[in-house]
């Protein structure tokens, strides 16, 4: 095998950025992928069969997600908003880090205008919902000019925000009022799999209904209530809702695949599109994921402004790279390595409540946390894998988040990245790395981890393709004929 | 247990009065008198919901001179006392309820067994929902929903606005419904019958 040929020169990862909930960008004085041994490997290279993207491309690339908005805009029905009435159209603080964030800003923008355009309707304003850092999407709101976009008309919303009770098929559930003040809600998503370990690709296109949109109540009902396999209901539950679904007009979608954007798609019925997020969500993700899983041993480096589970690599987040030991897809096993469920099951000696409980990724020997952010429990993290934190910075920042008092209480600190690294190949003996900085298209690796990749991604595809995929979307009752329809 | 680094402090020539901290205080520790609003120092337990509501960015989270630690003692109390209140809540005593403080079941029930009545008293000897201050609330309302204390909302505020379904009171028709989508439900309320039941030795109870 020519190894060689497939491996590229390090891809220039996502730039730190100027956060309240990350250390300032001048702090972050070196990335791991401009190391010494660092290599990246295209994603299109290791597995010929995904799509073709739109971004990451030239100059043009975001003026193309734009004109796929438009086009799949055009096709959905809008004629139950009139020109007098109100829309609210509803977002998620995750489609800002998904590549850059610029692609998810534009589908926001996309969509104000189209419906404007096509209905008349001049009362259109932006609620774009958050996990557990308050102030993120006025960040963002900011950030992309979405608050002039929308006359003003764009506010982030938190779960603690004031409620509003949403009568279900299993009982009462509480959304955020702000996001249901309109006559109309317009949901705008996006098909990146992001935390499979929670909601297991099931439903993944409802979920935001009992997250983003969701008081805490609901929240709590979702990590708490149900079960690690059953909790995605909560979500189903409130959008099945006659109040939910009086509201409801349609769902934008930026399509994405671990290498970029695909494409735009809309749609009045959301359990159809739904089934085609399953299916990317599965075939396209899956195999990276699998992938993942056959990585022996490796140093876990974190490098994007985002909070230490979500930073992410080949569109995989750390958060399910601590779950490859597992098969995160298949719903037989119930409790995936990490999730709320899986933290909460362990005892006072640091033992899980249930022997069959499995472990945080053993291939990870050590994480080396070069750049993240604050704002989630993460304490766990730290707990069950070695970590180095580079810059004192860094630490006293953690040391002041209510949700992480705890996370330097098991990390050690490193003066600079350089030596950080170095201790992590001294202490694990091997040289395997793999970097979570977000770079688009592909992924910042080692020298070595680049070659057992390589090496196995042939097997991995066909075993998703003829094994798992079937098994996958056969425990997830996918209609396979919705996937053909015209999107 | 938590350990109280921070505190809320108001700019006061910042602030317009507009009540959003108070609403959103899991503790009751900022109110507004006189279209300003104060924190009282002690009951802060440094969650920030009110710096990051605050409309007008008048909060301002500082470091405290004199940091203290919060909690109750589980041990101190008749263990089987507190596994009987886990357990009609549906959990396991030593099982972990906030992700940020690292409160477990226990000390909750712990805390109650002490006198603790409401969400919020729970939560000021204890520091749980005073992390992220989401998602604990269900096992907390759960507890003190066992414990026989009857619930009282406060209308004015946001603090929480009741408990919600769990695994054992999904109606059976949703789950034959959409079990075949991909919900286990039957599967995971077992699973979490298992954890609940689980004692220290490791030993499972049907
Ligand atoms: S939320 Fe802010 S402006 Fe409103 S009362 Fe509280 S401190 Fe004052
Ligand atoms: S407990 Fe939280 S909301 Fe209350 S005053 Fe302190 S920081 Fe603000």
């Amino acid at each position: 095998m020519n190894y060689t040929e497939l491996m590229h020169e390090p891809i220039k990862p996502i730039l730190p950025k100027p956060s309240q909930y990350g250390i300032d960008p001048s702090l972050v004085k070196a990335r791991v992928s401009e190391m010494p041994g660092m290599v990246s490997l295209y994603l299109r290279e290791l597995f010929p069969d995904l799509p073709p993207v739109l971004l990451p491309g030239g100059p043009d690339a975001i003026k193309n997600v734009r004109k796929a908005a438009e086009e799949a805009l055009m096709k959905v029905d809008m004629s139950m908003i009139k020109p007098e009435h109100s829309v609210n159209v509803l977002a998620s603080h995750h489609g800002f880090t998904l590549f850059g964030g610029e692609p998810y800003a534009e589908l926001l923008k996309a969509i104000r205008d189209v419906v404007e355009k096509r209905t008349g309707c001049r009362d259109i304003r932006l609620r774009a919902g958050v996990g557990m850092r308050f102030r993120e999407t006025e960040e963002y709101i900011k950030r992309y000019g979405l608050d002039t976009y929308y006359n003003g008309k764009a506010i982030g919303v938190a779960p603690i925000d004031e409620g509003i009770p949403i009568e279900t098929e299993i009982g009462t559930l509480y959304g955020i009022k702000k996001v249901y003040d309109a006559d109309w809600i317009i949901h705008a998503h996006h098909t990146d799999v992001r935390e499979v370990h929670f909601h297991r690709q099931v439903d993944k296109a409802v979920k935001p209904f009992g997250m983003s949109y969701a008081r805490c109540e609901t929240r709590s009902t979702y990590h708490q209530n149900l079960g690690p396999r059953a909790a995605n209901f909560t979500a189903r539950a409130i959008f099945e809702s006659k109040f939910v679904q009086s509201k409801f007009a349609f769902a934008a979608f930026l399509n994405c695949g671990p290498h970029g954007v695909i494409g735009a798609d809309c749609d009045n019925d959301l359990y159809a599109l739904n089934d085609r997020a399953t299916f990317v969500g599965c075939q396209l993700y899956g195999k990276i994921m699998t992938l993942f899983g056959e990585i022996d041993k490796c140093i876990a480096v974190l490098d994007f402004p985002c909070p230490v589970p979500y930073v992410f690599s080949a569109g995989v987040i750390y958060a399910n790279f601590t779950g490859a030991n597992t098969d995160l897809y298949d719903m037989e096993s119930p409790l995936p390595p990490y999730t709320w469920y899986t933290e909460a099951f362990y005892r006072r000696n640091g033992q899980p409540l249930l022997e069959e409980t499995p472990p945080m990724n053993p291939a990870i020997r050590m994480c080396v946390h070069n750049y993240a952010w604050t704002g989630y429990p993460s304490e766990f993290f730290s707990k069950n894998i070695p970590t180095v934190v580079v810059g004192e910075e860094q630490g006293k920042l953690f040391d002041t988040d209510s949700m992480n008092i705890g996370y330097m209480d098991y990390a050690v600190t490193a003066r600079s990245t350089e030596q950080a690294m170095q201790f992590a190949y001294n202490v694990t003996g091997t040289d395997k790395v793999i970097i979570f900085d977000g770079a688009m298209g592909g992924m910042n690796v080692s020298e070595s981890l680049a070659k057992l990749l390589i090496e196995k991604a042939p097997e991995v595809s066909e075993r998703v393709d003829n094994v798992l995929l079937p098994k996958w979307l056969k425990q997830r009752g996918v209609d396979i004929s919705i996937l053909n329809r015209n999107k | 247990m938590k350990r109280v680094t921070l505190l809320a402090e108001v700019q006061q020539d910042v602030c317009r009065g507009c009540k959003v901290c108070e609403k959103v205080c899991p503790v009751y520790a900022i109110s507004v008198t006189d279209r300003k609003a104060k924190v009282k120092e002690d009951a802060c337990r440094g969650c920030t919901n009110c710096e990051s509501r605050c409309p007008f960015h008048a909060i301002k989270m500082v470091k405290r001179e004199k940091p203290f630690t919060i909690g109750v003692d589980a041990s101190q109390y008749d263990s089987g006392k507190i596994r009987e209140l886990c357990e009609k809540a549906h959990l396991n005593p030593e099982q972990v309820i906030c992700y940020c403080v690292g409160v477990r079941a226990e000390e909750v029930a712990a805390a109650i067994m002490a006198g603790a009545k409401t969400p919020d008293e729970i939560s000021s000897v204890t520091g749980i929902r005073t992390g992220c201050t989401i998602e604990c609330i269900q096992p907390l309302l759960r507890l003190i929903q066992a414990a026989g204390i009857e619930l009282k909302r406060d209308e004015n505020g946001w603090q929480w606005y009741g408990v919600t379904p769990t695994a054992w009171t999904l109606p059976e028709d949703v789950v034959q419904k959409y079990n075949k989508r991909g919900f286990y439900f039957e599967e995971d309320k077992q699973l979490l019958d298992r954890v609940v039941h689980t004692n220290p030795k490791g030993e499972e109870k049907k």
